[in-house]
């Protein structure tokens, strides 16, 4: 069976919604809501369907897909053609888990923002739907000229989306995104035409390749400088310390259907171009900086954990707890052994199902109570027993309980870095600690004790709202128990990067 | 059957599910659920058992997580010491079972209340088959949870809330130890198998340092978990859950599993002199100064929380001592003895509505039953010769004596006086002399309630005698079988020692006697009440404000100094980066001028420009 078109329908899949939705009246908004929860499905079903040809044993290279798209003719006595670049999709088993993992919380997002967008549905289906167009691309592509264009394509919509939807600095928190993420773009880009210009390529695997050949035309500080110059454009989007503020203020101002999105997937981008692209182009550099990535990470881990225990709001906890928990992706990677890197990809996942569970919760309170302030919120395990269960179930996954997906991330990176850094490793370990300190602090204080006011007619959670929350808990529980659902696709990149590394 | 014992810890999960998924619908009948699934477990763990007696250890592994070339297992095991285990905390956590289901009648949340001690029995029979220490310490993690939503069960109640909180943060603490400990082992021996750390100790693989950090580091975790100083102060707040959950978590099963995880991985630690002492020295160390707590608390519930931080004391003394079956033995018989005074007290409780015993007194004849079974279990832990805390606690003297720790053992005896005086204190007090409360509507406690005590009352007297110098060293011979890391089944002790154990039990009942039941000593004659060192005993040796003042306050302080370089350092870095970008289009824009002038020269020197570089370079820019 001829499979080379299935990443090109999966990732433009979304595409047939906008134009449905393009021709639909403004105000059909029962209408709307279904063609835009729809428009995410096909995605959804063939990233589900790949990860069942994975675990049939059959080949993921049955999807790439590699046709001649843009060729620059040569210039003066320059061999011809000089520069080319294709159209390359291809799916790896680490790409493979972020297609999913990017599918369903596109789709659950999807299920929120019908839930709780309130106006405009139609612009808002459209940009969200042409983001998720952006994700999958940005998974899947094989050279980085398509990946950088995906990448773009993120940025816009979500710049609208926050600029648009979002609460009351909305259009504030929209500009910090934008200028942020549009910097880490330009300083990408100019990592990108660095490669492109000195190795002829922007194929990944070609350009990783050439980089390791000792004869290429790259000195070792110039590879040195453009790892560097990645680890500030990703560090962005992770975010690394001290990069962070604008994330914050989208956390707590953007809608929180878009937050499962930023939270749970975009953020992810940010640590996916550091494992793929740093450590897979730049393995030598890499070492040389891996002890300066662990201190980031633990002054991430720390710093997130330490911020959040002292918020009233929320939101705010869980915006330091995401830069916390992007503490332990550093922390894996920069261990640099099997059980390191995968811990980071584990919590890429992990943290992505997690976050955009929390944040579909906070969603919901929102809507009942009109707060997301800890103090506002005291002893609703009254009135929304369900929901405060899942919050603290939620709250636990956070908090590395094991038995859930957080656990799993947490304990192989903390492994991995002990054999190699003990030291910082130890320091991290505080971190451990702290998690469960501002978790319990803010989950407790919104669920437990006397309630600090009556919410009558508040209800729990119901209907549809219980599949967004049902089935985020069973994959975290899944990955928590049955590791090698995630683990058993990743062997083989992680194969690759360690030859990278050297063995 | 033993192969099968992975279903053990299965019933009271499937307990856990029916009821989070069912409960509501389920209502009363919830309790059923729980209780025939508990006797499932307890009836496959009792087979299990018999069937360990006579046949070698059962072990069964399958991979459970690759990274690259490393496997990590999950699997089960039964060996002598696991058996015990899954006997013990099967049978405690039926009896408990059938016992909140008089105690909790009544509550909005009962089918809740059966779920949380179905996921808690569950997690804690997981945690004693766990045949590696990765998955000891999932489960380990597992009956914290389940601890802290029982602990936190009466949610509402802001005491409750803070409780749970603490002992979860506390025993995190610990928790971290036995992490780092547990993976640095795990690189000493490529494996978390229990089997392959003892080979590798056995070889002399790991060095000796090595050896003494892993331990001392998984000894944190226990403390934590035990209630050991200084990690303690969790387990007396613990006691605002419902009170058959103080009897089964934070008395019997969970509290101990500290003591069982050294005693699981008693080989590492015998490997290493320093780590020994150290445990020894906790344990003799929280065995005195808990009990020294006891002394003058007056709720219930907290005097018998002191009672099991100094009888976990006790048990850490024991194994820290080298005494493998005393420590063992101990942990056996206190999850007896121990669990009925906390199902006689509940029941106490229950009859009057009041923890406080000053408000209690003369319930003796009130509560036919609860009383008799208050005083045996008040007699075994008091170490009164014939009842089981009398053979298990002289183990642990002997074993301290012989260990050659004569201090520590001179603690442990004075320790022994103040158990048995604040043991029969809270006897005195909450069943004989005048009712000092209202206790119109007293009456004795139903059958599902008595019943589970009764049958522990009887196990309070008799479970001593599968170890005594008397009648053969059945259980220790069992638990040690050979084994030369385990120690002797059976330490002959010289016959002082248990003289010397039963002069200082009947010399505290003395006292106790007569200072609260005769009043013929004055209550306040070795301090008054408001004396420096009735103040201190009272507030707890201050060690809660301690905490408050320096840890809790330092990492306020820190989190607010981060929050002021988050706000003025990064936000800056923030306002910087935007002022660029502004002051960039400002400059853009002013450029904009209009004058035809200013555009022909910036055209101009930017043709000059290239003209340069193209007469420079040849043409092309390489």
């Amino acid at each position: 069976m001829n499979l080379h078109a299935v990443l090109t329908i999966l990732v433009f899949s979304p595409l047939l919604g906008i134009v449905i939705l393009a021709f639909m009246p403004k105000q059909a908004e029962k209408l709307i809501k279904v063609v835009g929860l729809l428009a995410t499905v096909p995605a959804l079903l063939i990233a589900i369907a790949a990860y069942l040809h994975f675990q049939w044993g059959k080949d993921l290279a049955d999807f790439a897909v590699s046709t001649s798209w843009i060729q620059f003719r040569g210039m003066g006595g320059v061999p011809e053609p000089f520069f080319s670049v294709n159209y390359e999709l291809g799916l790896s088993g680490f790409q493979l888990v972020l297609v999913v993992l990017t599918a369903v919380v596109a789709t659950l997002s999807a299920l929120a923002a019908a839930k709780f967008v309130k106006k405009e549905w139609k612009g808002y289906f459209m940009l969200f739907l042409l983001l998720e167009i952006g994700m999958l691309g940005v998974f899947t592509a094989e050279n980085l000229i398509l990946f950088f264009i995906f990448f773009e394509i993120t940025l816009i919509p979500t710049f609208f989306l926050i600029g648009k939807w979002g609460y009351f600095e909305k259009e504030k928190a929209a500009y910090s995104f934008l200028i942020y993420n549009g910097l880490g773009s330009a300083v990408l880009l100019i990592v990108i035409m660095i490669l492109f210009g000195k190795t002829g390529t922007t194929n990944i695997e070609m350009l990783t390749k050439i980089i390791a050949d000792p004869s290429a035309p790259l000195s070792g500080d110039l590879k040195l400088g453009l790892l560097i110059s990645l680890l500030i454009a990703f560090g962005v989007k992770l975010p690394i310390f001290p990069l962070h503020s604008w994330m914050l203020k989208v956390h707590v101002q953007a809608p929180p259907s878009v937050v499962m999105i930023h939270s749970g997937i975009l953020l992810k981008i940010g640590a996916y171009g550091l494992i793929r692209f740093g450590m897979g182009i730049f393995p030598e550099q890499f070492k040389t900086l891996a002890t300066l990535i662990a201190i980031l990470g633990v002054v991430n881990l720390l710093y997130g954990a330490f911020l959040a225990f002292i918020q009233t709001d929320f939101k705010m906890v869980l915006a330091y707890s995401s830069i916390s928990h992007m503490g332990i992706v550093l922390i894996g990677l920069a261990a640099m052994n099997e059980a390191g890197v995968q811990g980071a990809i584990f919590q890429v996942i992990s943290h992505g199902l997690i976050s955009a569970l929390l944040f579909f919760l906070v969603g919901v309170l929102y809507e009942r109570t009109d707060t997301s302030l800890i103090e506002n919120l005291g002893g609703i395990a009254k009135g929304m027993p369900i929901a405060a269960g899942f919050l603290l179930a939620g709250a636990m996954a956070s908090l590395g309980l094991p038995g859930m997906s957080g656990f799993v991330s947490e304990f192989m990176a903390f492994l991995g870095l002990f054999k190699e850094l003990p030291w910082i490793a130890a320091v991290g370990t505080i971190g451990i600690i702290m998690t469960a300190a501002y978790l319990l602090r803010a989950v407790l204080g919104m669920t437990y004790g006397k309630a600090h006011r009556e919410f009558t007619g508040v209800l729990d959670l119901r209907g549809v709202e219980l599949i967004p929350v049902g089935v985020l808990m069973l994959l975290i529980v899944l990955i928590g128990v049955f590791p090698s659902v995630l683990s058993s696709p990743l062997q083989t990149t992680l194969e690759t990067i360690m030859l990278g590394l050297g063995g | 059957m033993m192969e099968n014992a992975w279903l053990i810890p299965l019933f009271p999960l499937l307990s856990f599910l029916i009821l989070l998924l069912f409960g509501k619908r389920l209502k009363e009948a919830s309790a059923y659920v729980g209780i025939l699934l508990t006797l499932a477990s307890l009836v496959f763990s009792i087979l299990v058992l018999f069937e360990r007696f006579s046949e070698p250890t059962y072990i069964t592994k399958f991979n459970w997580l690759t990274i690259g070339d490393l496997h990590l297992t999950a699997g089960f095991e039964v060996n002598q010491l696991n058996a015990l285990m899954l006997f013990i905390v099967s049978l405690v956590s039926f009896l408990v079972h059938t016992y909140s289901k008089g105690y909790m009648n009544g509550d909005e949340r009962f089918p809740v209340f059966y779920a949380y001690l179905g996921l808690f029995t569950f997690a804690m029979l997981g945690l004693v088959i766990s045949p590696n220490l990765l998955q000891t310490y999932i489960f380990w993690e597992l009956v914290g949870v389940g601890s802290f939503l029982l602990i936190g069960f009466y949610y509402y109640k802001e005491e409750a809330k803070a409780a749970a909180k603490k002992a979860f943060i506390m025993t995190r603490i610990g928790d971290v130890g036995l992490f780092i400990g547990m993976i640095l082992l795990f690189w000493e021996t490529k494996s978390f198998e229990y089997s392959a750390i003892f080979a590798a100790v056995d070889a002399g693989a790991i060095s000796g340092t090595m050896i003494t950090l892993t331990a001392i580091l998984i000894f944190i975790g226990a403390v934590g978990k035990s209630g050991q100083f200084p990690l303690h102060t969790w387990l007396p707040d613990a006691m605002e859950g419902p009170t058959p959950v103080s009897a089964l978590i934070h008395a019997a099963t969970m509290v101990a599993a500290g003591v069982y995880l050294v005693a699981a991985l008693f080989p590492l630690f015998a490997a290493s002199k320093t780590a020994l002492l150290t445990i020894a020295v906790i344990g003799a160390f929280t065995a005195i100064f808990a009990a020294s707590i006891g002394l003058v608390q007056t709720d219930i519930k907290r005097v018998l929380a002191y009672s099991t931080v100094s009888q976990l004391g006790y048990m850490m003394l024991a194994l820290g001592s080298a005494g493998y079956v005393a420590g063992v033995f101990h942990l056996m018989t206190h999850a007896f003895f121990k669990a009925l005074l906390f199902l006689a007290a509940g029941s106490v409780i229950h009859a009057v509505h009041t923890q406080n015993i000053e408000e209690m007194g003369g319930l003796w004849k009130k509560l036919k039953f609860t009383g008799p079974l208050f005083l045996i279990g008040t007699l075994a832990i008091s170490g009164v010769p014939l009842f089981s805390g009398f053979f298990s606690k002289d183990e642990i003297l002997i074993a301290a004596w012989e260990g050659g720790h004569p201090i520590l053992f001179l603690l442990a005896l004075i320790a022994a006086f103040m158990t048995a005086f604040y043991m029969f204190r809270l006897f005195f007090m909450v069943f004989t002399g005048e009712a000092r409360g209202d206790q119109k509507h007293v009456h004795e406690s139903p059958n599902n309630m008595t019943y589970p005590m009764i049958l522990l009352g009887v196990l309070a007297v008799i479970a001593g005698y599968v170890n005594t110098p008397w009648f053969g060293s059945f259980l220790g011979d069992w638990l040690v079988d050979g084994n030369p890391a385990l120690g002797h089944g059976h330490i002959e002790g010289p016959i002082w020692i248990m003289i010397a154990a039963t002069v200082v039990s009947l010399a505290g009942i003395y006292f106790a006697y007569m200072m609260y039941y005769k009043r013929s000593i004055a209550r306040n004659t070795i301090s008054g009440t408001g004396d420096t060192l009735h103040t201190i005993l009272l507030n707890k040796y201050y060690v809660d404000e301690f905490y408050q003042l320096t840890v809790v306050a330092f990492t306020k302080g820190l989190s607010y100094f981060l929050r002021f370089i988050d706000v003025f350092l990064v936000e800056g870095l923030v306002k910087g980066v935007v002022g660029i970008v502004q002051g960039l289009g400002r400059t853009g824009s002013k450029m904009q001028t209009g004058q035809v002038q200013t555009y022909g020269a910036v055209a101009f020197i930017g043709l000059a420009l290239l003209a340069v570089i193209f007469a420079l370079t040849g043409g092309y820019l390489r």
